[in-house]
């Protein structure tokens, strides 16, 4: 689960010479949100989101109509993109978590992937969140089981380990300390083709767990 | 994984394409109304015979139609951009590195004054700013990845010092340097043997996958679609007639000219005995005189009166199947019958083959080596020591009277030596050639006027094989006056009766070779081999240079005169699903040696030479569904000047078991019914591998 393997390979990329109304449309018919600007060879110069498009009424010199167009055609994505040196990038053998903390900490929706300073593509919350879709096996129907367990050791193997003794299969399991009870532990499991009663009939003779959430998906 | 959770905008998106090329009598419409999309890591196929306007619009795309093409209509979004009416410059830019092409001749693509690392290294150079050593870096890294064996040397070397399958892989090599995310090929592997062309396209899988590439795929080989694209659009008179998934257009297609090109190819395994070709009629409408109505329509079995009215526009007949057809629903491709007069009528064929037929030809221990001087200064004076390419060593064959013997192998095996050394143009170093009783041991210019009659051949390449200032009237006749088969004041209306059994008119008596198109001229060059009534015909290659329907019209109409004339054939091709189609027997040649050799369906099911099963493994079948063993043989054919000892194929083989490979030469098994295997592994163990191909 490295960033390569779920960037946005060959993104939408425009040179720094588009005028800013250009861009505007093009990121609205291609509904894309972020744009890198590269120069000569993919070289990453900044970027644009649909934020920096948005020009301050403050920088105009005048808000007489004649004047905004003038001052609009005037310019180019070149002068609005945050500069290449601001934009917060990362490399393609980062772990996807990594790509998360980065994106979380600085409180930004994207990041170009890098080699050597080329865009070789884009990674953004999307991206992370159908990953997050696909490690929870969103797309497959099974009975999804939320257990409140101990936060220790061998807890998550108890209940694994009811799961393999009756031979059924685990689709995805994912796990989080338990909102606002730092001594607890939430593992969500899903589990195929077997009826939701069998499960917590099974589940529910886990010793010191207690089912918190059942439901069919 | 799929991760296509929303739409994405395609990589490539054409929409109503138009491109008109400027000429004397006005401009041309070569590609007219053609849309199609490629994603992220798609494989879009195109397909159509030749002077459809596949090329056209790869070229269209690239900006590269020459002084007089331009595009008239239409659009062409690439990542979102508009790529027509820019500048020149504009184009440069937003094009940038991102589209890279890989031409059909890989040698015409590189330099051939330039070491391949200087010209791999210039891309990343003058696109990347990249120092010297960096750039040469990386190209190494590339040429690892296309898997280049001994890539640092191969750096060093010149194009010319490269086999055609490396030269291609060089070239696919440089095109990925820059991690394009358009990729447009042009018949990649259309110059390639059958191995190479597995493996070229087994690397092309790979690495659409790995690299997320959007591909544009053009090749006129349908077996060659099924294996790599996703979606394929057949193209026709320069319009796009069909658009769909691969599996739904060769499973079920729609349009009557899709089903038309299916028809035209041998299925892998059948025979003519069990199937037959079905040539479309009539051909492509050049772009200048289009039918009104439906452009297919004048070749088409289902045609209406509406068809020729109506011009059909593109439309959707099942989800993600795009025809342009009118009454494509009501079609049934299954209960089709192919008009009386396209079969040709082969019972007197089978007939004759069921009765035991006497060899015709017989080949014995037959040697031909080309001489070639050593480069030491020895043999400037003429004592240094003599090396032959051993181009044809040691075989032994038969061919019965009024059958056909296959003859089968890579590029370099020989095959068009032992044909030449049979009609005499290459003199015999070794061993026997009996035809007919007769010792024909000798070259042609000893032969008797009536031997040379008998023996009669068909040329790969129509074009070079006719003389372009003489009529074609003349060049047919010209054997009928030098053998003296009619008396003089007849030969026109032999040529008449020549020219109308390969299907062409007496109009075409006073023609030139250039008024003729390539099917057109493979058969007066068939009408010119028959016209002497010879009892062997060898035929090189007759039809790898045509398109799929003609190719299908050429076979049908060599088995006809076959048939009518009781003709001996020895044809040679490296296509084997033809191959098999069309002969009685089949022998695989390797390196000068024949490695098996018997009736045709024996060579295609087990006991298998291990380099038969490796060549069935590498052809393209027309067949998405067809499960095919993978088999990938390394490397290239041994050069014939110093052959490898023991068995030749042991250097590649797959199956090799041993020191024995290496040392002895391999025994003849003989596996029953005229079947013989030469080969070190025992039958049992040949009898007991898997077949190759499992259709379902």
């Amino acid at each position: 689960m490295l960033v390569k393997d779920y960037m946005t390979k060959h993104p939408l990329m425009v040179q720094p010479t588009m005028s800013i109304v250009e861009a505007q449309r093009f990121m609205g018919e291609n509904n894309i949100r972020h744009l890198p600007i590269v120069g000569k060879g993919k070289r990453l110069l900044g970027l644009a989101t649909r934020q920096t498009l948005l020009v301050q009424p403050a920088t105009l010199g005048s808000l007489n109509v004649w004047e905004i167009t003038r001052f609009l055609s005037n310019l180019t994505v070149g002068d609005v993109m945050v500069k290449d040196k601001d934009v917060v990038t990362i490399g393609k053998d980062a772990t996807i978590e990594e790509a998360a903390r980065i994106m979380v900490e600085n409180k930004i929706g994207c990041l170009p992937v890098l080699e050597e300073g080329l865009v070789v593509g884009i990674i953004t919350e999307i991206n992370l969140l159908a990953q997050l879709m696909e490690m929870m096996a969103t797309r497959v129907p099974g009975v999804r089981v939320t257990v409140r367990m101990p936060n220790r050791k061998g807890e998550l193997a108890k209940l694994v380990g009811a799961i393999a003794a009756r031979g059924w299969g685990i689709l995805a399991c994912g796990g989080a300390p338990a909102p606002k009870q730092p001594d607890k532990w939430d593992a969500v499991v899903k589990i195929r083709d077997v009826p939701r009663e069998e499960i917590v009939a099974a589940l529910e003779q886990v010793e010191g767990q207690e089912i918190v959430d059942v439901r069919e998906i | 994984m799929t991760t296509n959770h929303r739409i994405q905008t395609p990589i490539l998106k054409v929409e109503n394409l138009a491109i008109s090329y400027e000429t004397r009598k006005g401009d041309v419409q070569a590609v007219r109304n053609v849309s199609f999309e490629i994603n992220r890591g798609e494989a879009h196929g195109i397909v159509g015979e030749s002077g459809c306007g596949k090329s056209t619009i790869a070229f269209g795309i690239v900006n590269f139609l020459g002084r007089n093409g331009k595009i008239v209509d239409g659009s062409i979004l690439f990542q979102g951009q508009e790529l027509r009416g820019r500048s020149e410059e504009e184009l440069r830019r937003l094009r940038g590195d991102q589209v890279a092409m890989v031409y059909q001749d890989p040698m015409q693509a590189l330099n051939p004054s330039l070491r391949i690392g200087d010209q791999l290294s210039e891309v990343l150079i003058v696109h990347r700013n990249l120092s010297k050593e960096a750039a040469h870096e990386k190209c190494i890294d590339m040429l690892k990845r296309v898997y280049m064996p001994d890539p640092e040397a191969v750096m060093l070397r010149y194009p010319h010092q490269l086999s055609g399958g490396q030269q291609q892989r060089v070239v696919i090599a440089m095109a990925l340097l820059n991690n394009p995310a358009l990729l447009i090929m042009d018949e990649p592997t259309t110059a390639l043997d059958v191995t190479v062309e597995a493996a070229v396209l087994d690397l092309i899988d790979e690495l659409r996958r790995e690299f997320d590439t959007a591909i544009m795929y053009i090749t006129h080989n349908l077996g060659v679609i099924a294996r790599v694209s996703d979606r394929v659009g057949v193209m026709y008179a320069g319009e796009m007639v069909e658009q769909a998934p691969v599996e739904e257009v060769f499973l079920n297609s729609m349009h009557p000219y899709t089903q038309g090109l299916m028809r035209c190819v041998p299925k892998l395994g059948l025979s003519k005995e069990s199937s037959y070709l079905c040539p479309i009629r009539g051909r492509v409408p050049s772009p200048a005189e289009l039918p009104p109505g439906c452009i297919f329509e004048p070749r088409c079995d289902y045609a209406r009166p509406r068809c020729r009215q109506t011009h059909p526009e593109l439309r959707q007949a099942a989800p993600g199947h795009f025809i342009r057809c009118l009454f494509a629903e009501e079609i049934a491709a299954q209960e089709w019958q192919p008009p009386e007069d396209l079969i040709p009528d082969l019972t007197a064929l089978m007939a004759r083959k069921a009765e035991a037929a006497e060899p015709i030809l017989h080949l014995q221990n037959v040697r031909t080596y080309y001489e070639q001087e050593s480069r030491s200064v020895a043999s400037l004076i003429g004592l240094g020591k003599k090396c032959y390419v051993k181009a044809v060593d040691d075989v032994s064959i038969e061919v019965p009277k009024g059958c056909t013997l296959g003859v089968v192998g890579e590029s370099g095996c020989g095959k068009s030596t032992l044909a030449k050394t049979i009609v005499g143009l290459e003199p015999l170093t070794g061993g026997e050639v009996e035809f007919l009783g007769f010792d024909i041991s000798v070259p042609v210019k000893k032969r008797d006027i009536k031997l040379i009659k008998e023996l009669q051949m068909v040329f790969q390449n129509p074009d070079s094989t006719m003389n372009p200032s003489f009529t074609v009237g003349h060049q047919i006749g010209r054997p009928l006056r030098c053998f003296k088969t009619v008396p003089r004041n007849q030969v026109r209306d032999e040529v008449i009766r020549l020219l109308e059994a390969v299907k062409l008119s007496a109009v075409y008596y006073d023609r030139l070779p250039r008024q003729l198109s390539g099917g057109e001229k493979q058969r007066v060059g068939i009408a010119r081999a028959f016209a002497a009534r010879p009892d062997l015909v060898l035929c090189d290659e007759p039809v790898s240079s045509l398109d799929v329907s003609v190719q299908a019209a050429v076979l049908n109409l060599l088995l006809e005169i076959q048939q009518q004339y009781g003709t001996t054939m020895l044809f040679i091709a490296h296509d084997l699903s033809v191959v098999r189609f069309f002969s009685d027997y089949i022998a695989v040649m390797y390196l000068g040696r024949i490695c098996e050799v018997g009736p045709a369906e024996a060579i295609y099911a087990p006991p298998y030479h291990p380099y038969t099963e490796s060549l069935l493994s590498a052809v393209p079948i027309p067949d998405p569904t067809a499960e095919q063993k993978r088999i990938r043989l390394s490397g290239t054919v041994p050069s014939a000047l110093n052959p490898p000892s023991g068995c030749r194929f042991h250097t590649r083989c797959p199956r090799k078991i041993g020191e024995i490979c290496e040392t002895e030469e391999p025994p003849c098994r003989d596996a029953g019914d005229e079947h013989r295997i030469y080969c070190h592994i025992p039958l049992e163990e040949l009898r007991k591998l898997e077949p190759v191909v499992t259709v379902r």
